[in-house]
């Protein structure tokens, strides 16, 4: 008891009071107008998630609600003070994570495409190791027949999931893969598709999915086997 | 359930005797008697249990003024930094006081130095102040830290090579770096460091980060503290640097000076809840009050000692003479991220002199600035920016900046032509920075970037600050003008020497004649301070 009651004591002494005002890094942005209203969501996420960011000098944020664009590839948090949506600008932070609504803990990190569409992009990290599986959660627009929207207006287009997958090597780079066995195994070589494909037979995984592909990838990564670039 | 109880106690007991002292800390310079205008070297061991990054060393003199200071930043508990002694200092006893601000009432290390002036001798001094009764911080001299190499005697000019010989069970204890030092020694004037601790006041914050600069904002009718003001500090760059803060009831604010080496111009800002508000800044001082100072006692002062101190003096002012410099300094850390102005990427950049000259502001938004309105009606000049999203002009006033300094009162640019602009920063956009809010954002860069045109007044300080200091080290004598003899009292000075089980020294003597002392000094993980040191003679 007088033990735990001096630890206690010891971690008492240690901290100091926090003071939102001390924060020096500031979170840069300007103000999110809405986007236009069309079938299907913008947003990854249909609520706003509490969420950390991490800034370029490795301080985190994390007292924020947070919801990422995936139409405008921003991340959006809600300043309570100013009662205002706002669009951190991409070059003042490395990578952010939220808390999804099933409970899922959701990373991004700010990353440089160098293929088409050049230029900084949040990337979510499905599974990170010497080769990282990354998503681009990319939503666009697309032309659709004539509806009217809940307001009567009446509209033709509609937002599109458009999700890119990658694999990823900091020395090689970037190679697309889709979410299907055949897109997988084509990412290895000749010889090993086979005993790759015997693999996720015996370990019983079916690729029906993001989740699916996710097992599949880290199951022949665990088996020592190389994504060709 | 007495025995569990004594059990436990036991336990706890043993734990806390095994666990290093994490109090201990040590303070050393590079000799113990300088002349006024000299640079001095100062390496702190900082308690291991403090958390601050900052320690802080300045002099006092006997009668409790402080003369000068410097921030040090503290990397692996060490700290490593330098004082410039005043050219005006008067002849006499002083005291370095080494703190970290948020353990400063509990405890200060002091250590006297004896400063001479320059021009002025010892002829009628006879007695010195020495500190009595305090109880010194004890270095343990241990057989284990040898030094070799090291003969009785050496000629002006010669090259040494020592070797420090670290016994294999001293290295494993050894907590950090040492600090190698060869200087000359004073036999008759020996200083130490001392534990101080009786001064009144209270500790400041912790400066986990860096230096925190702060103060209080009073209302100027009434003094009281104001509750709800914006207080802005700016530090003009190429991208300048802002906080902001939000004073409460105490009227506190404070900022943090995280990123800041070397001498840095800062200006601070305050902006009451109505502009009618008439406010008035407070700055506190960066260094700790003087406080009491120890007692001291006067003792008979030798003839060596004063004529020690005539060679000190003529070998300072010929260096002076010859601008030998002392030190060489390091480039402090760059940012590796892409920076941008707080404010925001530019929308658009305008350089006023690719255009035909214009006498006035307005002349320069209408014809130049695109989405900027400014109007002059009646002397009260009003300014609008274009919010691009919205296809609108803002109803509010943008952020206006001039040479990066945020201005309110519009008539300090109206008067400026294109002759004073070097270029104008444009964001149509509604920015945020933390809880601030800009609709727009017009910076003006001037020619002349000497902040002229900024009005004084109470709400409104310009600083010079000295941040974290510069990293420096012991510049190397210069072997380029043979016929100007070489100086200097420091022969080596290194205060980051990673331990091994043999470590080379090598240096120069000079044209200096007298006794000097090489010494290892070092910390352990059980607290202890461990030195080994050998004296020889330049004849």
């Amino acid at each position: 008891m007088l033990f735990l009651a001096w630890s206690f004591t010891q971690i008492a002494c240690g901290q100091e009071p926090s003071n939102p005002n001390l924060d020096a890094q500031k979170i840069k942005g300007v103000r999110q107008l809405p986007y236009p209203s069309y079938t299907g969501t913008p947003f990854l996420t249909s609520e706003w998630c509490p969420g950390k960011v991490e800034f370029p000098n490795g301080e985190i944020s994390d007292t924020l609600f947070v919801r990422y664009s995936s139409f405008k590839d921003e991340l959006v948090y809600y300043n309570k003070v100013a009662g205002a949506q706002i669009n951190i600008d991409k070059a003042s932070i490395n990578g952010f994570e939220f808390i999804d609504a099933d409970g899922r803990t959701r990373s991004f990190r700010k990353q440089y495409f160098d293929d088409y569409m050049k230029g900084d992009r949040f990337f979510e990290i499905l599974s990170s190791g010497e080769t990282t599986l990354l998503a681009f959660r990319k939503v666009g627009l697309i032309t659709t027949p004539a509806y009217h929207d809940i307001s009567g207006v009446l509209k033709n287009m509609a937002y599109d999931l458009n999700y890119q997958f990658y694999f990823y090597s900091p020395e090689k780079g970037y190679t697309l893969v889709r979410i299907n066995q055949n897109s997988l195994l084509a990412k290895f070589e000749k010889a090993s598709q086979r005993p790759i494909k015997k693999l996720l037979r015996k370990s019983r995984i079916k690729i029906n999915g993001e989740s699916g592909f996710i097992q599949a990838w880290k199951t022949i990564e665990k088996e020592g086997y190389k994504v060709i670039f | 359930m007495i025995k569990k109880i004594i059990l436990i106690l036991l336990v706890v007991t043993t734990i806390s005797g095994n666990a290093q002292d994490k109090t201990s800390l040590g303070f050393f310079t590079d000799r113990d008697v300088y002349v006024s205008g000299e640079t001095l070297l100062a390496k702190i061991y900082s308690p291991t249990d403090n958390a601050s990054r900052i320690v802080y060393i300045d002099l006092v003199n006997s009668s409790g003024t402080r003369i000068s200071g410097s921030s040090i930043e503290i990397k692996n508990n060490e700290a490593n930094g330098f004082l410039q002694l005043p050219d005006s200092l008067s002849t006499g006893i002083y005291l370095l006081r080494a703190y970290s601000k948020n353990t400063v009432a509990k405890l200060k290390i002091i250590r006297e130095i004896w400063i001479s002036n320059r021009f002025n001798g010892l002829e009628n001094t006879k007695q010195l102040k020495r500190i009595s009764e305090l109880q010194a911080i004890q270095e343990e001299s241990t057989p284990k830290l040898n030094l070799e190499g090291i003969e009785s005697s050496y000629s002006i000019n010669s090259n040494v090579t020592a070797n420090i010989k670290i016994d294999e069970s001293l290295l494993k204890k050894i907590d950090g770096n040492l600090l190698v030092s060869v200087a000359q020694t004073n036999p008759s004037f020996g200083s130490v460091s001392y534990k101080w601790s009786s001064d009144q006041g209270k500790d400041g914050l912790t400066e986990k980060k860096g230096i925190i600069l702060s103060g209080t904002i009073t209302d100027k009718k009434t003094s009281a503290p104001a509750s709800g003001a914006t207080v802005y500090l700016t530090i003009p760059d190429s991208l300048p640097g802002f906080q902001h803060y939000q004073t409460q009831s105490d009227g506190r604010f404070y900022f943090q000076l995280e990123k800041y080496y070397g001498s840095v111009q800062a200006f601070i800002q305050c902006f009451g809840n109505t502009p009618a508000q008439r406010l008035k800044i407070n700055m506190d001082e960066l260094f700790a009050e003087p406080g009491n100072l120890p007692d001291f006692s006067q003792q008979p002062i030798s003839e060596e000692f004063k004529n020690n101190i005539t060679t000190y003096i003529d070998a300072v002012t010929f260096q002076k003479v010859f601008s030998q410099e002392k030190l060489k300094f390091q480039a402090p850390p760059k940012e590796k991220s892409k920076s941008y102005p707080y404010y925001g990427k530019p929308s658009n950049v305008v350089d006023p002199q690719l255009f035909i000259d214009l006498p006035n502001f307005t002349e320069i938004s209408r014809e130049l600035l695109p989405g900027v309105k400014y109007r002059n009606f009646n002397n009260e000049p009003t300014m609008q920016v274009m919010n691009a999203a919205a296809r609108d002009y803002f109803n509010e006033m943008p952020l206006i900046l001039i040479d990066g300094i945020p201005i309110r009162n519009l008539n300090v640019i109206k008067d400026m032509g294109t002759q004073d602009i070097k270029r104008i920063e444009i964001c149509q956009s509604e920015r945020y920075y933390g809880d601030l809010r800009f609709p727009g954002v017009v910076a003006i860069y001037t020619m002349k970037s000497d902040y002229s045109r900024i009005p004084d007044s109470d709400q409104f300080i310009r600083l010079k600050l000295d941040a974290i200091q510069l990293q420096a080290k012991l510049a190397e004598p210069e072997h380029s003008e043979p016929d100007i003899p070489d100086l200097r009292q420091t022969f080596y000075w290194n205060p980051s020497v990673e331990p091994h089980e043999t470590l080379p020294v090598k240096f120069s003597t000079s044209s200096i004649l007298g006794k000097f002392k090489i010494i290892v000094r070092g910390r352990l993980k059980n607290g202890t301070m461990v030195l080994a040191e050998k004296q020889f003679e330049v004849k």
